[in-house]
């Protein structure tokens, strides 16, 4: 406890004795939420065990990995099953079937997947091995030297250059620049690609790069235990016994480069596996499909209808070897161990198990991801989804959610960046009451900007920027004239950001701004003459209509999601204590002093006008400060920050205590563009009843505006429902008259839903989908959605808003964005789709089923966090409806003749053991079983469902109904999936008898055999073969080169085979296992053969063509409609 | 294209039509014409099918004599294993109406032996077959060894289950002469099985060949002595045995037994008159409760006296075409409800 203590005890100045450290020791082990070390000690560090600074991504070495992968790939429930096989089949009293049928397939089956995770891991292991040899200079001995990165310790200095990538996480300690800056990219941790500053404690940058200072430096950091927050740091350094506090600001993270900073040295805090880096990878939360969930319920049904068909077999067993079995024993005596029928049917059960095993389909998992590997790819391949201006094509980055994207109901959007271009443009502005930007022609007649409308010239300023546009000169007479107001207002918008300026030219500044809207304030300012010029952490240079002024900052207040404003606080060249803030116009009013009211009227009034544009606004005020209250409140804040619990808290609350009493300025307002063919892509969406719900932190008039502009509300809309109460019963209220209006029966309380919700049930149950009397649209303030979101409020909220045509989330919280997702996810049993752009929708991103992120301007993290990412909103009509379509399709055809062919191969054994005495004779020879899934029918069904298309891009984006049956799952589903068994045991049925009646009593035209089993064996796989082929024939709709030669082939090559595995060598050299010599010879050339071919497929073909012709004749679905219509017009 | 292939070569470059899903390609339509005149042939080439080959069948001719029942004092005997040294032969005689054409094939024919039991279909040694090793029993399981450890050979359930009832047919040309019909035991079988699949052991002289083994437990003489008369026919490629060994598919087979040798009187095949069966009969199928019977017939290009496939193709081809004209209706009465598009 003493040393606790010692540190937390704020400004002690003991030293710390080697006797206490020793002492202490203990208690810092027990305590491993936290981290001890000390510069330059290597001796104190290693006692902690801190792993060193090598990485290992990959997950096997050479004598791990087979074994290791082995255990990993049998876990997978299907694999298990077949090695549980296996081991049945070794069981020679049960085994009825040779066991390669099932090693074979298995082991392909895992030697596909096993190539594919050792070439992952091979490339990891590359990786790992570059990254760790990368070399870095250490401070060692006084000197530095040159180490490998992998040998690099908790505790080091080391030495980062120039455009070097940091080396772990390192505490930085100094630097070449003034205050011990650094600059850094970020790209490779969170993908953005604007310059992040970094600054030293002042402690350390007193050690200036010396060698000597360096080496004699002892500080001792305790900080957090490693842990994946990038953004959360907190720790204190204690040298020469004072203490010093640290944050994020102060740590470079691994992952990061070091840009325009000759060098800088760093103590290293976190090593390899420990690096946020680290910490933040590999824990991809996993997305399974409804299909994934069908399939698995699917392989059940077939479990127990394995189970049923063996137990039945079974008992026919016993009763054949009570009536016939017993008297034959003259010619096959039973075994010693059976002891009575009954005991004989009890191991058949177990050799039918075996023998029915294909029916669940070994390679159905394999194809499966295989499939929607090649589908992810077409997505990233094309090129209509390809950003030329960025370079930026679309990427899969998830590749097991494709056909989802077919059955997408609820797209949730965010609307800066993802509807919008995120484009910033300073528009108008409205100064002490005034307002500027519009502009009026001669007649005082309002004028819409274009093209001719004449630009403000701003070649007075020497260093405005030449890409900034504005039309109203009244704002620069007024600059010119120098109203004390506009001057203020500019200056404040000069002074409070985080924008980094970069001189890369001599002469030519560039803003580096973590937002667009700041950006383009900063710009404004600096183009009416505020010039923003350079940071210090202690100054700010600002270049005042040609007067170069630096004003001393003395306290920076951030903004956050809670706070919603950011604030500075300067000394003026004058000596004037002054705070400004910039914020959200409802944040700001609030803390506005009460002299302003007639102000905030009509700044208020200019706000409404612009949110109705559709622009953002910002709210700027100011304060002056008297000296003395802001010493006081300084000594606070500082303290504040020193805190090492609730740190963030209590800052907040210090901060309330000095933004109060603001003088209102007067209001920004930032246009920010629609992106292209946004409200085109709305409208098709919508066409495929897709709904789509906005969820934005914007303020409502702004939302609104933009909903409108993008079709999401529509003039003709009967009525736009509002809830903004701030307390559950207004919020009920507004609820309960918005539902009575769209559908008047439903509030009578005899609904079954509101029945249910008062029970609580503890399973989630689905709400059924409900049409409204009219066109309605929803607004819900992110307030009011608190409310709506407790307890039994979330239902009725959730009924109402699935009503409305279109509903617009405003003022949300990340956290509500997510919320809103789940809540629909929940209930509604549909595909949601969630897509953003900022790292304020990662929340929701993560939530749905499918999150698609863009990558814009504010960053990569949504793109890094999502399943599907591009950059531009209007791809999205081509990912959901034509990529989502066809993959949808293809996966539904894919499951449905998967299981058919399976089906309709394994069920003859069936009809078969009718004539065999159920004794587990099966119908082919074995080597067909083994390669029946494996070679022959694989390949075609692979084809169709990577290149299948029903109707072609330009009619499923023409056609948006094309898409409904996806939405209601009416492919493939468990109607569907008994359909293909009937289909199966109806194939299966046909390929039995048909063969059956061909042999039965009949012999060749030269008067030998033809009913031997033999013979027999190749014409029902010769026909099944035939049947299943001339199947896939019948799916496949786009016929290309591929599917002609995959399809063909295989027949092909199954006839190719035939000769190889009957042939006269193979069978000399091992008689037991190839036992079918000559039958090929002997039977391909039998007119009976290819007539019971032929009718077997006539048989099994029509009845299929047959029902696919009649079912939109007496049952059309609009798509039938759709799709006939198509047709018609393509031959017209 | 300038400006993207300056700005982005590496994407556009990838601009194939496999990627882009553009590949040519045929686009497979069912349209109403093309199912209902695609039922319509088919229909009509499934009903002639039908009709040739029935017509084909109908012009062989077959006799079968089921002589389970007459050669019962026969099959009484056979009912118990103690007298299996005991010959017991039997003669059926029938009456020919017509002279039966051209090549005349003779038959034995069983009634539920199931040869397609799983276990007694893998009951036999395949490389003992080709005469690679004579001593090895593999699956025989059962009939591998006899009790004192001597190797079987032919091993195994099959061979020795193997029929052996003589069958002689002789033509009563009247009361007193009668001819022994000439028939030929030779060319019954498959080429690859009578060369390849079944070897005797490499051996001037068969029995020495055989030395160390023993007669399966049902057979009277040893394999090398199965055929009497022609010395060649003996061992594993006697063709009685190789035609036994390939296994039936069904419990119900025939298998064939003897064809005729087209001389003297039988130059155009059997002429009409009184013949019989002379059987000797060994094998016992009233233990099992089976029957036997031979049978004579003559062949064409499909096969023998088989309706099946006629029947089969003829039933569907009625039905297919009915079912064209059926469908065509319901097609004209409820195409309106196709073609009716609701504009939005």
């Amino acid at each position: 406890m003493k040393y606790i203590k010692l540190y937390i005890s704020e400004g002690s100045k003991r030293n710390v004795l080697p006797e206490d450290l020793r002492q202490t020791e203990q208690e810092c082990l027990q305590d491993n939420r936290t981290r001890y070390l000390q510069a330059n000690n290597k001796k104190f560090n290693t006692t902690f065990g801190y792993p060193n600074n090598a990485i290992k991504t990959s997950k096997y070495s050479i004598f791990n990995f087979l074994p290791l992968n082995l255990f990993e790939q049998f876990q997978r429930l299907a694999n298990a099953y077949f090695l549980i096989l296996l081991i049945l089949q070794l069981i020679p009293q049960i085994s009825s079937l040779a066991c390669y049928t099932t090693v074979i397939p298995l082991i392909v089956v895992l030697a596909i997947t096993a190539v594919k995770d050792a070439v992952d891991d091979l490339k990891r292991h590359q990786n790992d091995n570059q990254v760790n040899n990368h070399t870095v200079l250490v401070l060692k001995n006084g000197r530095m030297e040159e180490e490998k990165w992998m040998n690099i310790q908790v505790g080091d200095i080391i030495k980062l250059e120039n455009n070097q990538p940091v080396t772990a996480d390192i505490l930085l300690l100094c630097s070449s620049e003034p205050y011990s800056l650094t600059y850094i990219e970020t790209a490779e941790l969170d993908g953005e690609t604007n310059l992040k500053v970094k600054q030293a404690v002042s402690a350390t940058s007193k050690l200036e790069g010396n060698l000597n200072l360096l080496s004699a430096f002892d500080g001792k950091v305790k900080c957090d235990s490693p842990n994946d927050k990038l953004d959360k740091f907190t720790g204190v350094l204690t040298y020469k016994g004072n203490t010093y506090f640290l944050d994020h600001d102060k740590l470079l993270l691994r992952g990061c480069v070091i840009r325009n900073t000759d060098w800088c040295y760093g103590l290293v805090i976190y090593t390899g596996p420990d690096t946020k880096l680290m910490q933040n990878s590999g824990k991809s939360s996993f997305k399974r499909t409804h299909i994934d969930h069908l399939m698995n319920v699917l392989v059940l049904w077939i479990f127990l209808f394995l189970g049923s068909i063996c137990f039945i077999l079974a008992i026919g067993h016993s009763i054949w070897e009570k009536k016939k079995g017993y008297y034959f024993q003259n010619f096959l005596p039973w075994k010693e161990y059976i002891s009575s029928p009954l005991v004989s049917g009890i191991f058949i059960f177990w050799s039918y198990f075996i023998i029915f095993n294909t029916m669940v389909p070994i390679s159905l998992y394999v194809s499966v991801e295989i499939i929607r590997w090649g589908n992810s790819c077409y997505i990233n391949w094309d090129q209509k989804m390809f950003y030329a201006p960025k370079n930026a094509p679309a990427q899969a980055r998830t590749t097991t959610l494709n056909e989802e994207l077919g059955q997408v109901k609820y797209v949730f959007s965010d609307k800066t960046g993802t509807l919008t271009q995120n484009i910033m443009i300073f528009n108008k502005c409205s100064i002490n009451g005034t307002l500027y930007g519009a502009i009026y022609d001669e007649n005082g007649q309002r004028v819409e900007v274009s093209e001719k409308t004449e630009k403000v010239n701003f070649s007075y300023n020497q260093l405005a920027d030449p890409e900034f546009t504005f039309y109203d000169k009244t704002l620069v007479e007024a600059v010119k004239k120098g109203d004390r107001w506009v001057h203020l207002f500019f200056l404040s918008l000069s002074l409070c950001h985080t924008v980094i300026p970069e001189e890369k030219v001599e002469g030519k500044l560039v803003y580096q701004a973590q937002s667009p809207d700041e950006g383009a304030l900063v710009t404004a300012a600096r183009n009416f003459g505020f010039v923003f010029c350079s940071r210090t952490p202690k100054t700010i240079t600002v270049v005042e209509m040609g007067k170069t002024k630096v004003y001393q900052l003395l306290a920076f207040l951030d903004f956050n999601n809670e706070r919603k404003r950011m604030s500075v606080i300067v000394r003026s060249p004058e000596d004037q204590i002054m705070l400004f803030c910039k914020g959200a116009d409802t944040m700001i009013c609030e803390l506005l002093h009460p002299s302003c009211t007639s102000l905030i009227d009509v700044t208020m009034e200019h706000l409404v006008d612009f949110a109705t544009e559709g622009l953002r606004t910002l709210a700027v005020a100011y304060r002056e400060l008297d000296e003395s209250f802001f010493h006081a409140w300084s000594k606070k804040h500082n303290e504040a920050c020193s805190s090492l619990e609730n740190r963030e808290d209590k800052i907040s609350s210090v901060c309330e205590e000095i933004e109060k009493d603001l003088m209102l300025l007067g209001a920004t307002a930032v246009e920010d563009k629609l992106q292209d063919g946004v409200p085109q892509t709305i409208k098709i969406l919508n066409k495929a009843k897709i709904k789509i719900w906005v969820l934005t932190g914007d303020k409502q008039e702004t939302a609104v505006n933009i909903a409108y502009a993008c079709n999401i509300f529509k003039d003709e809309m009967d009525e736009l429902f509002v809830l903004e109460g701030r307390d559950t019963e207004t919020v009920q209220q507004e609820l309960r008259s918005a539902m009575k209006k769209m559908k008047p029966e439903s509030l009578l309380g005899s609904e079954p839903i509101n029945n249910d919700f008062t029970m609580r049930p503890k399973m989630p149950f689905r709400i059924p989908e409900e049409v409204p009397s009219g066109n309605y649209g929803l607004i819900i303030n992110g307030y009011s959605l608190a409310y709506a979101l407790e307890g039994n409020l979330e239902l009725e909220l959730l009924q109402t808003a699935c009503m409305c045509e279109g509903v617009i989330c405003c003022r949300m919280t990340p956290l509500q964005k997510a919320q809103v997702v789940e809540l629909v996810k929940r209930y509604k049993k549909v595909v949601t789709l969630a897509i953003g752009d900022g790292a304020n929708d990662i929340g929701m991103i993560k939530a749905a089923h499918i999150g698609v992120g863009l990558s814009g301007k504010e960053g990569m993290q949504a793109m890094l966090n999502s399943d599907f990412a591009f950059s531009q909103f209007r791809y999205l009509q081509r990912l959901l409806l034509v990529h989502g379509r066809w993959s949808y399709n293809r996966m539904c055809k894919f499951l449905s003749y998967f299981f058919y062919k399976n089906f309709a191969f394994t069920l003859v054994h069936f009809w078969y053991s009718f004539y065999n005495g159920f004794s587990a004779q099966t119908v082919y020879d074995t080597w067909f079983i083994t390669f029946y899934n494996l070679v022959y029918t694989s390949l075609p069904i692979l084809a169709l469902s990577l290149f299948d298309q029903d109707v072609n891009e330009t009619w499923s984006l023409h056609f948006p109904e094309l898409y409904d049956p996806g939405q209601h799952n009416l492919y493939f589903n468990k109607k569907k999936f008994v359909m293909c068994l009937v289909h199966g045991i109806y194939s299966s049925f046909v390929l039995f008898f048909i063969p059956m009646g061909t042999v039965l009593n009949a012999v060749r035209s030269d008067g030998k055999e033809m009913s031997d089993y033999q013979s027999f064996s190749l014409i029902v796989q010769t026909s099944l073969l035939w049947v299943v082929t001339m199947q896939i024939a019948l799916e496949t709709t786009y016929w290309t080169i591929i599917n002609h030669f995959f399809i063909w082939g295989s027949l092909g090559f199954y006839f190719c085979m035939l000769f190889f595995l009957y042939s006269d060598g193979l069978c000399l050299m091992v008689p037991s296992v190839f036992e079918f010599l000559g039958v090929t010879k002997n039977t391909v050339s039998m007119p009976q053969l290819w007539l019971s071919v032929v009718l077997s497929v006539v048989l099994c073909m029509l009845p299929p063509i047959g029902y696919q012709f009649l079912k939109p004749l007496f049952w059309p679905l609009h798509v039938d409609k759709v799709i006939d219509r198509i047709h018609r017009m393509k031959h017209a | 294209m300038d400006r993207t292939s300056q700005g982005c070569p590496s994407r556009w470059r990838d601009n194939t039509a496999l990627k882009q899903q553009h590949l040519p390609a045929h686009r497979l339509q069912l349209s109403a014409t093309k199912v209902l005149s695609g039922f319509f042939v088919t229909g009509t080439f499934c009903l002639g099918v039908g009709i040739i080959l029935i017509l084909s069948a109908k012009s062989t001719k077959e006799i079968e004599i089921n002589y389970t029942n007459i050669c019962a004092n026969c099959a009484e005997l056979r009912e118990n294993t103690i007298n299996f040294d005991k010959e017991c032969t039997c003669s059926i005689p029938f009456y020919l109406p017509e002279t039966m054409q051209g090549n005349v094939y003779m038959y034995y024919k069983l009634h539920s032996f199931y040869q397609n039991l799983y276990r007694y279909s893998l009951s036999r040694s395949n490389s003992q077959l080709m005469g690679q090793d004579i001593m090895d029993v593999g699956n025989c399981d059962l009939f591998g060894k006899t009790p004192n450890g001597t190797p079987i050979c032919p091993c195994g359930a099959i061979a020795n289950s193997m029929f052996n009832d003589t069958i002689i047919l002789s033509y009563n040309l009247n009361s007193s002469i009668h001819i022994k019909v000439p028939m030929l035991s030779s060319g019954i079988t498959w080429w690859t099985d009578k060369f390849i699949k079944y070897q005797n052991p490499n051996s001037n002289h068969l029995p020495s060949a055989f030395a160390g083994t023993a007669k399966p437990p049902f057979w009277p003489r040893a394999v090398y002595e199965l055929d009497e008369e022609d010395v060649e026919n003996n061992g594993l490629v006697n063709d009685d045995f190789i035609v036994w060994m390939r296994t039936a598919a069904f419990p119900t087979f025939k298998k064939l037994y003897r064809r005729l040798r087209r001389i003297q009187y039988f130059t155009e095949g059997l002429p009409a008159g009184n013949y019989s069966f002379n059987i000797t009969y060994n094998f016992p199928v009233t233990r099992y409760h089976g029957e036997k019977s031979v049978v004579l017939s003559t062949l064409t290009w499909s096969g023998g006296r088989s309706l099946f496939l006629g029947l089969a193709y003829t039933v569907t081809g009625t039905v297919t075409w009915l079912a064209s004209f059926v469908m065509m209706a319901i097609y004209l009465a409820r195409k309106e409800r196709m073609t009716v598009f609701p504009q939005q």
